[in-house]
């Protein structure tokens, strides 16, 4: 599959200094099904790395194995590294959620909040962040804006954000990771549930995200990473169902 | 801070919890602890002597299986032809939901309204005097709505293929009906029928006034003046005179024979029931 | 050649008419039959606050009051209760304890009345008594007891329909808070609960409705007092005494005693439209609130 793309695929460099270092990460499925086996990756800030690979190999694990939002699925173990900055994200005694808010997820489906838009956006960063009050709404802005959803709601921040179309909420939901101002971006499959056009405004968007963020996109359309990847990362499926990186 | 926020609230549901399964450990506890002693198969085949401090609950048991039978005979007609037309006829979807919320509140309903209901019709009206006929009845009518909405969920969640595939052979509406649909559906009927006999089992209040006696009562013959002994209306009058410690030790063993047959009951509903929540959770 | 009408579908719209019929036809008895005590009291019959029946005196308001008590005091301890545990059941416990648990509580539900009445009688009396020593009871029968007797009671109903609500709001929710660094705390208190309120509040109704319309176990140890109506309606100290619900008084030996007395009768079956029409006014509001789909009354 890496053939036909012309790509540099995402081995360890020992140049630039990666955001997330992700060595021999394996993950097993109730002890005995082995889910990926082996993950060697670097994650370069201001970088798209795109993570394909069939139905079943493991990419959605893989990413969730990078916020640790894996440790919510029961019955998986991790075993590895993953290095946020240098430090051990699987050690012991490691502020889970601190982590999760500077590490910001998209996922396929948007799930949006009961609530207005500005609730949604400033949902997460009401929580983690330690903002004052009065600079809420700028952080609103910086971030409707970053996710181009800006011109398009900022007249009507109160209303229901259900009522905007698929394509706007994925977008707020890209909005509101935005908003904690996170260094890496986690993408799963984010177009996959949108119309073309749709599609179209958030590809764009991706690569104007990766001046300030690093981001990791998993997508099954070969188009889609041909157009917006830095690097690729490959999984295939071996015999035992477990998932690998394809060597070069 | 977040983080204490986070494990006191933890805590607190933990300690809910705790406290349901405590609840639940206790009352089972009690029941077998005091109960299991007097409990044999004596208990079980011998009537009930010395008005109650000694012998068994053979009469009792079997009044009570005699009153679910026939409110099961009652109910299943007619909680499939309010299935059917909830399910099936109506074409209006207000309509269909206004049955169901009628259904819902027909439930809830307190049983003691059909055991004064029952007197006024059975007692007077009929002049039937005390009969486990209107005790039967009264008790079909009272979980008719639990069987009602236990067929309606099923046929509702029956995948439209199966409707399609009949209509396309020709078939009536009526020969789908019972070819394809109610068939299909039989599952959901059965586990909401043995919910509705355990609930039956129970109860005290509907056969309260028109059914039951505490003494006296042989096997019925015909349907006027002939009441029945039933399990629940012998804990209920026992327990209201209960300083007797043989009485006591009776009462304890009554309500575990009770308790065991709605357990019994209920258990048998269970697979099915727990097959449509996997379903439902994945859903 | 296909008749006009299927038997099929006139013998179910038939059934359903019955039913119906059955289900109305018992409102309109309660009507009819109370008649004389309407003529008689008009509306001091449900303003009245002493119930004399060899005096001819009818009045339901301390039974209202009774009822009023013991389900307060049912809700109060039940409701907290519930919904902590189906949070504990919904959000914290892996998929297959969950549904033992869950199996659990619903066998707890199904034990019958009479048998909650049995322990309250042999068990709860005593210990109630001895709580509440202080104020001197006459015995253990009190509303107090009859109000905890409920709490258990309705303690199952609420937490297995709590916990139904909870698990309706879909996964994705939850994750996309998490993801977002909300402890698991605050993804339930500011995500899953806001989203399970309706169904919340359906199941609080569905145990109110449980607890108003109890008879038997209620009539075994509430001490089956008339006349108590308190001086001070918000007081705690009548709850330290006997009372009487609307369902106690239904269920006595008062009901053998008035069947053959037409206006004894009427004052009878005038308590029993009362507590029809309550209990249908607290259902219909919560039919409103809950979806009604895939729940089991």
């Amino acid at each position: 599959m890496l053939d036909a793309l012309r790509i540099p695929e995402a081995r360890p460099r020992s140049s630039a200094a990666p955001v997330l270092a992700v060595r021999g990460l394996s993950v097993t499925a109730g002890g005995r099904r082995q889910v990926l086996r082996d993950i060697d990756l670097d994650i370069a800030p201001g970088s798209v790395l795109c993570i394909i690979g069939p139905s079943g190999a493991g990419k959605t694990t893989l990413l969730r194995c990078l916020n640790r939002l894996v440790d919510l699925v029961p019955d998986l173990t991790v075993s590895g590294d993953v290095r946020f900055h240098g430090a051990p994200i699987y050690a012991r005694g490691v502020d889970v959620d601190a982590l999760r808010a500077r590490i910001g997820m998209i996922f396929q489906q948007p799930a949006v909040f009961p609530g207005s838009i500005a609730d949604n956006v400033l949902f997460g960063v009401r929580h983690t962040g330690r903002l004052p009050r009065r600079a809420l709404p700028e952080r609103l802005e910086r971030a409707l804006r970053e996710a181009a959803l800006w011109s398009e709601v900022a007249h009507r921040l109160d209303e229901r954000a259900a009522s905007l179309s698929v394509g706007q909420q994925q977008r707020l939901c890209l909005a509101r990771a935005l908003a904690g101002e996170p260094e890496v971006l986690l993408l799963d499959e984010p177009t996959s549930a949108l119309d073309p056009q749709s599609t179209e405004a958030i590809e764009e968007l991706i690569l104007r995200l990766r001046e300030r963020h690093a981001v990791v996109l998993v997508t099954h359309n070969l188009g889609q990473a041909e157009r917006l990847a830095d690097s690729v990362a490959c999984l295939t499926v071996r015999s035992d169902g477990a998932g690998e990186l394809e060597p070069r | 801070m977040r983080r204490w926020t986070d494990r006191a609230v933890w805590l607190a549901c933990a300690l809910c919890a705790a406290v349901v399964a405590a609840l639940l450990a206790g009352i089972a506890g009690a029941l077998l602890w005091r109960g299991l002693p007097v409990l044999g198969l004596g208990f079980l085949i011998h009537p009930s002597s010395e008005a109650g401090a000694a012998g068994g609950v053979r009469d009792e048991i079997a009044g009570t299986l005699l009153l679910i039978a026939t409110a099961l005979a009652v109910a299943v007609p007619l909680a499939t032809g309010i299935a059917l037309v909830q399910a099936e006829y109506l074409r209006n979807p207000r309509a269909r939901r206004r049955l169901l919320v009628a259904l819902y509140t027909a439930n809830a309903l307190p049983s003691i309204l059909f055991g004064i209901a029952g007197m006024i019709v059975f007692s007077r009206f009929f002049g039937w005097g005390k009969s486990w006929l209107a005790g039967g009845v009264l008790l079909g009518l009272m979980i008719l709505p639990t069987l009602s909405v236990a067929l309606i969920e099923r046929l509702r969640s029956l995948p439209p293929r199966y409707r399609e595939a009949a209509a396309a052979l020709g078939l009536s509406r009526a020969q789908t009906i019972w070819s394809v649909l109610l068939p299909q559906s039989l599952g959901g009927l059965l586990s909401g029928a043995l919910l509705g006999l355990a609930r039956a089992a129970g109860e005290t209040a509907p056969i309260l006034f028109a059914a039951a006696v505490f003494s006296g009562a042989g096997f019925p013959a015909g349907f006027r003046d002939s009441p029945v002994a039933a399990l629940p209306y012998h804990i209920f009058v026992l327990a209201q005179d209960s300083f007797d410690p043989a009485v006591q030790a009776h009462l304890w063993g009554a309500a575990c024979v009770l308790v065991g047959l709605v357990l019994g009951l209920s258990l048998l509903a269970l697979p099915t029931r727990l097959r449509a929540h996997e379903e439902a959770w994945h859903a | 050649m296909k008749r006009r009408w299927e038997v099929t579908a006139l013998l179910s719209w038939g059934f359903s008419a019955l039913t119906a019929a059955v289900f109305l036809g018992m409102l309109a008895l309660f009507a009819v039959e109370s008649l004389p005590v309407w003529r008689q009291a008009g509306l001091g019959f449900l303003t009245g606050t002493s119930w004399f029946f060899r005096a001819r005196q009818f009045g339901v308001l301390p039974m209202v009051y009774g009822t009023a008590a013991v389900s307060a005091v049912a809700l109060l301890g039940a409701a907290p209760l519930g919904i902590g545990a189906a949070i504990f059941t919904a959000e914290m416990l892996p998929r297959r304890w969950r549904l033992a648990a869950k199996t659990a509580v619903e066998l707890l539900a199904g034990v019958p009345s009479v048998v909650y009445g049995l322990l309250g009688v042999l068990l709860l009396r005593d210990a109630v008594l001895r709580l509440l020593a202080r104020w001197e009871p006459l015995s253990g029968d009190t509303l107090l007891t009859g109000g905890l007797l409920l709490a258990v009671m309705v303690l199952p109903t609420i937490m297995s329909l709590a916990d139904d609500a909870l698990t309706g709001v879909p996964a994705p929710q939850r994750l996309a808070a998490r993801s977002l660094g909300l402890t698991r705390a605050e993804s339930i208190f500011k995500v899953a609960l806001p989203q399970a309120l309706p169904g919340l509040a359906s199941a609080v109704l569905l145990g109110l409705g449980r607890a108003l319309g109890e008879t038997i176990a209620v009539f075994l140890v509430i001490g089956r007092q008339d006349n108590q109506w308190p001086e001070h309606l918000l007081s705690l100290r009548p709850l330290a005494g006997a009372g009487q619900t609307l369902t106690s008084k239904l269920g006595g030996s008062e009901t053998f005693l008035a069947f053959g007395d037409r206006l004894h009768w009427a004052a009878i079956t005038g308590v029993a439209l009362v507590l029809y029409g309550g209990i249908a006014l607290v259902s219909l509001i919560g039919a409103r609130l809950s979806p009604l789909g895939g729940r089991r009354a």
